[in-house]
């Protein structure tokens, strides 16, 4: 005669958290009842298939976001400590009020520092302008976000530095930026568009004329010109190009008939190479192709990889953005 | 189980941490973040703008609570309270939680299918994915608990404010969920 079926205490059996006895009684009253047999089949199988999400890693912008909220609740405290020293002593309230101000005009991570230099490069200050020569190089320390190498053959200004907003202009030369903030804090302009860091580590060069390459080594970065936006996570470059915006991203271990045939406009030769990491450059391409061709590419991302629910082909052809995002969030697992 | 860290924390980083070491903070974060994050990530259906939210509330309430924490628990038993209460108080926050019906799930699944292997990891990964974001979120959290952090059931019952029978039973259920959703995909 059965007992009781014991379908609450299967994971805790598989997972050996029954004490003996009743772990005993389980495996009895499995070995009569086939229902309580099934599930545990179901249990055990549930807990394989959770093993195929892998374990992702958390962005080193949420560090950054930790620091600075543990700033700003410090730097509230001492307000408050400073408000009740005011009631006593006005002329310390004067003191005090000038030591706030000079505190958030010097704030370390609105602050640039060269903090490295090899050879002669000119260094002009005042007009915030970095040039390195053939023989030069220079390391520049971004507040508290990260640091930019500038290579040799380089020229760059300082645009913009304050709290909320780092921007270098880069005229020619090569940069690599280390950054580790929230999105959107870092920016680099060059005459073919903006690179806007999303919490990453790049290279980024250009000539004079506005042509050159960005490669993304870790993290994310959107270069954008004129609306046109090309996202470019780590592992992928994306060439850049005056007066037509970014390049199509494509990963560095794409085939070289695919980077070939991605200068060249040769749709037939990448949608044939296409792997399912190559998503990322058909994605932007939906957007990019001319009409007749959107439904060619997007039935190739189709044969790579599952649409998820809720992306229509038709709406995705139409280029809706909540469908072309949604389509993006999902690929971008395989990124 | 995955095993993102071998690291665990000690008494003594605790302590440090409770005198507001910043350097032992760090440590108590590099230890942990990952396995946070990957909760937190497929606890919002991939979100990583909720993740991320979510994850940056969690140590800074450790951080500024960490004064509370009397060590009479294990230390990741009362992190995973953190991880569990921010959670679901966040899911309770957003409009709406279940982004993933099963009928999505099913249609997912009978996706055309192609003899490449890459596109079946792909199919795989997705489905799971789907299939865990359609859980009920006391039992999403139950099954990513156990996966990503390798606690006992009587740290589980502590973190997820109910008993060991409770915890056993939403396990037990979540984990029969999943394979209803996905069986049909994997055998058939």
């Amino acid at each position: 005669m059965f007992t009781r079926h014991v379908s609450r205490q299967l994971a805790a059996h598989i997972d050996g958290e029954l004490a003996p006895s009743r772990a005993r009684q389980v495996e009895l009253h499995a070995a009569q009842c086939a229902q309580c047999r099934a599930e545990r089949e179901q249990v055990r199988f549930g807990m394989e298939t959770i093993e195929r999400l892998p374990p992702v890693e958390a962005p080193d912008a949420i560090w950054v976001s930790i620091e600075a909220a543990l700033r700003e609740r410090q730097s509230q405290k001492a307000w408050a400590a400073r408000r009740w020293r005011w009631a006593f002593a006005a002329t310390a309230v004067l003191v005090l009020l000038g030591a706030a101000y000079w505190s958030v005009a010097h704030r370390s991570d609105a602050r640039w520092d060269v903090v490295r230099i090899d050879g002669s490069p000119t260094v002009i200050r005042a007009g915030k302008w970095i040039e390195t020569d053939s023989a030069s190089s220079a390391t520049v320390k971004i507040g508290d976000i990260g640091s930019v190498e500038v290579a040799p053959n380089t020229r760059l200004r300082v645009v913009t530095a304050r709290p909320g907003e780092h921007r270098l202009a880069l005229a020619r030369g090569e940069i690599r930026a280390k950054i580790s903030a929230p999105p959107r804090l870092f920016f680099v302009e060059t005459v073919s568009g903006t690179a806007v860091d999303l919490g990453c580590e790049y290279t980024l060069n250009t000539d004079e004329a506005g042509f050159g390459l960005l490669q993304v080594t870790k993290g994310w970065v959107s270069f954008q010109w004129q609306g046109i936006e090309s996202l470019v996570p780590a592992g992928a470059s994306c060439r850049i190009r005056p007066n037509v915006g970014p390049g199509i991203p494509y990963f560095d271990d794409a085939s070289e008939n695919m980077k070939r045939a991605l200068g060249d406009g040769a749709l037939n030769v990448i949608l044939a190479e296409a792997r399912v990491r190559d998503t990322l450059t058909l994605w932007h391409l939906l957007s990019r192709v001319e009409a007749e061709d959107r439904a060619r590419v997007y039935d190739r991302i189709a044969s790579l990889t599952p649409i998820p629910a809720g992306v229509s082909r038709e709406e995705a052809l139409k280029l809706d953005a909540e469908t072309l995002k949604r389509l993006k969030e999902e690929l971008a697992w395989t990124w | 189980m995955v095993d993102l860290s071998d690291r665990q924390i000690g008494a003594e980083i605790v302590a440090a941490c409770r005198s507001g070491d910043r350097d032992a903070f760090r440590v108590v974060y590099d230890t942990y973040k990952d396995r946070v994050y990957s909760i937190a990530l497929y606890f919002f259906h991939g979100d990583p703008a909720a993740a991320s939210d979510v994850t940056q509330q969690i140590f800074l309430k450790l951080m500024t609570s960490m004064g509370q924490f009397r060590g009479d628990a294990e230390f990741s038993t009362w992190l995973y309270r953190l991880v569990v209460n921010a959670c679901l108080d966040a899911a309770r926050r957003r409009k709406s939680d279940a982004v993933v019906s099963d009928r999505s799930c099913l249609e997912a699944f009978a996706a055309p299918g192609s003899q490449e292997e890459e596109y079946s990891r792909a199919q795989m990964a997705s489905s799971v994915r789907a299939a865990v974001s359609a859980l009920p979120p006391k039992f999403r959290m139950a099954v990513l608990l156990r996966y990503f952090e390798d606690l006992s059931y009587e740290q589980m019952a502590k973190a997820l404010h109910c008993s060991m029978g409770t915890v056993a039973s939403r396990l037990s259920r979540g984990h029969r969920m999943l394979a209803e959703r996905l069986r049909g995909l994997i055998q058939g």
